[in-house]
């Protein structure tokens, strides 16, 4: 098999996937791209010792041995660029996500995520948290420019009594129509737990 | 002007371009479309010299690759034996002659796709290397015509009406037919108003319509 054939199995899978959608991660792929890395490299030193025994200068004689190192090398590093834009797509859909839902991570999203991931996301919503408090401001809300203060919505998942950032209560059961505040509502719309209704 | 000021600012501007061209490689290495086009289409290459410890010729029995051997190898690697002159380049079959032909009667109706996915990308980066002059006029041309067409059906019919020219595009080309779809979609909801709140996107799209 050509070299580097498995790592781009990991290009394509964000490459396939629908813009911005996250794929379980491919942790089984992952590391065997890694353990093929781990062989080039030990191709390329066995290559390198088979040199310095036969008393040739590494760095300037250029045979057929060289040659060998060099083509370990370009596809080792190949690999890590394939792993790294695996891991930099990805890592770019979460910074997206804590924008759009805050700090907790839907449990659909949850499960698609590997443990260093999750690290990530918390940390990246954390980070961002305490900037926020430091500039005293929300930025997540109003990311589209508010036309009125106050929206219509309709509840489509059954939430029961909940407390809004406002500091009032409401009784959210499931189909119930509300007139709230647009800050109140916009997480709820993001989550899909509610719709905005116009006209 | 000064000679030495010329030269000064003559240097100044080299820098200023190489700054650039550096910038330019680093924010694609990231870019999963550039790292599939170097991946997508095999180039046939004849080796320089002799290659010892590796399986790249799957014709070869032992781990070596003698010189002269033919062997078809992605981009990422040839390249960089062709600059090392360990092995040379041969224009990859998509950019044939007859290819040439046929974009040049009727480009718009010739299936890019399935000659490579990538064929405008790829032929960039082929161009320099391989010493086809014609080749970045002829990517150029190519474009141009079809560019028209792709606008053009996606402005006006259905989507239903063009999974054949769909089928037709390469991933640049499909992706302008995309754009321009969408930005007539976001014209007509503009015009007519709706919900500007919408479930996040990475969320995906399960729940049925409640109506």
């Amino acid at each position: 098999m050509m070299y580097g054939t498995k790592a781009i199995q990991l290009v394509k899978e964000i490459a396939n996937g629908e813009k911005g959608q996250l794929t379980p991660f491919s942790s089984d792929v992952f590391s065997e791209v890694i353990a093929e890395c781990s062989q080039h490299f030990a191709d390329l030193r066995s290559l390198i010792r088979k040199m310095q025994e036969a008393g040739l200068d590494v760095e300037t004689t250029k045979n057929e041995d060289h040659y060998g190192q060099l083509i370990h090398h370009l596809s080792l590093v190949r690999n890590k660029r394939c792993l790294m834009a695996y891991m930099y797509n990805r890592a770019e859909i979460l910074r997206n996500l804590v924008w759009k839902v805050g700090s907790d991570i839907p449990e659909e999203i949850q499960e698609k995520l590997s443990h260093s991931e999750k690290e990530y996301f918390k940390k990246h919503s954390e980070a961002l948290k305490s900037y926020m408090s430091r500039v005293v401001l929300e930025l997540a809300v109003d990311m589209v420019p508010p036309k009125d203060p106050y929206i219509k919505v309709r509840v489509l998942d059954d939430m029961g009594e909940v407390e809004l950032p406002s500091d009032n209560t409401a009784n959210f059961a499931r189909h119930s129509m509300h007139f709230l505040k647009r800050t109140d509502a916009e997480k709820y719309i993001s989550l899909g737990k509610m719709e905005e209704l116009t006209g | 002007m000064d000679p030495l000021l010329q030269e000064s600012v003559l240097e100044k501007a080299g820098s200023i371009v190489r700054r650039v061209g550096s910038f330019l490689k680093m924010a694609s290495y990231y870019d999963i479309d550039d790292i599939l086009v170097e991946e997508q289409q095999r180039v046939p290459v004849v080796f320089q010299q002799a290659v010892n410890g590796v399986d790249i010729d799957p014709s070869a029995e032992t781990h070596c690759v003698e010189p002269g051997s033919k062997v078809e190898l992605p981009y990422w690697l040839a390249h960089e034996l062709h600059l090392r002159k360990v092995a040379k380049m041969k224009v990859p079959a998509c950019f044939n002659q007859r290819t040439k032909l046929e974009l040049g009667a009727d480009g718009a109706s010739v299936d890019l796709r399935s000659r490579c996915l990538y064929f405008y990308e790829f032929g960039c980066k082929i161009a320099p290397l391989v010493g086809d002059r014609d080749m970045g006029s002829f990517l150029l041309s190519a474009f141009r015509t079809r560019y028209q067409k792709i606008l053009a059906k996606a402005h006006n019919a259905a989507f239903t009406a063009h999974s054949k020219l769909l089928s037709y595009l390469t991933k640049e080309e499909t992706n302008l037919y995309e754009a321009a779809q969408s930005s007539m979609a976001a014209f007509k909801k503009w015009r007519i108003g709706g919900p500007r709140f919408e479930r996040a996107s990475v969320l995906g799209r399960k729940r049925k319509e409640a109506n």
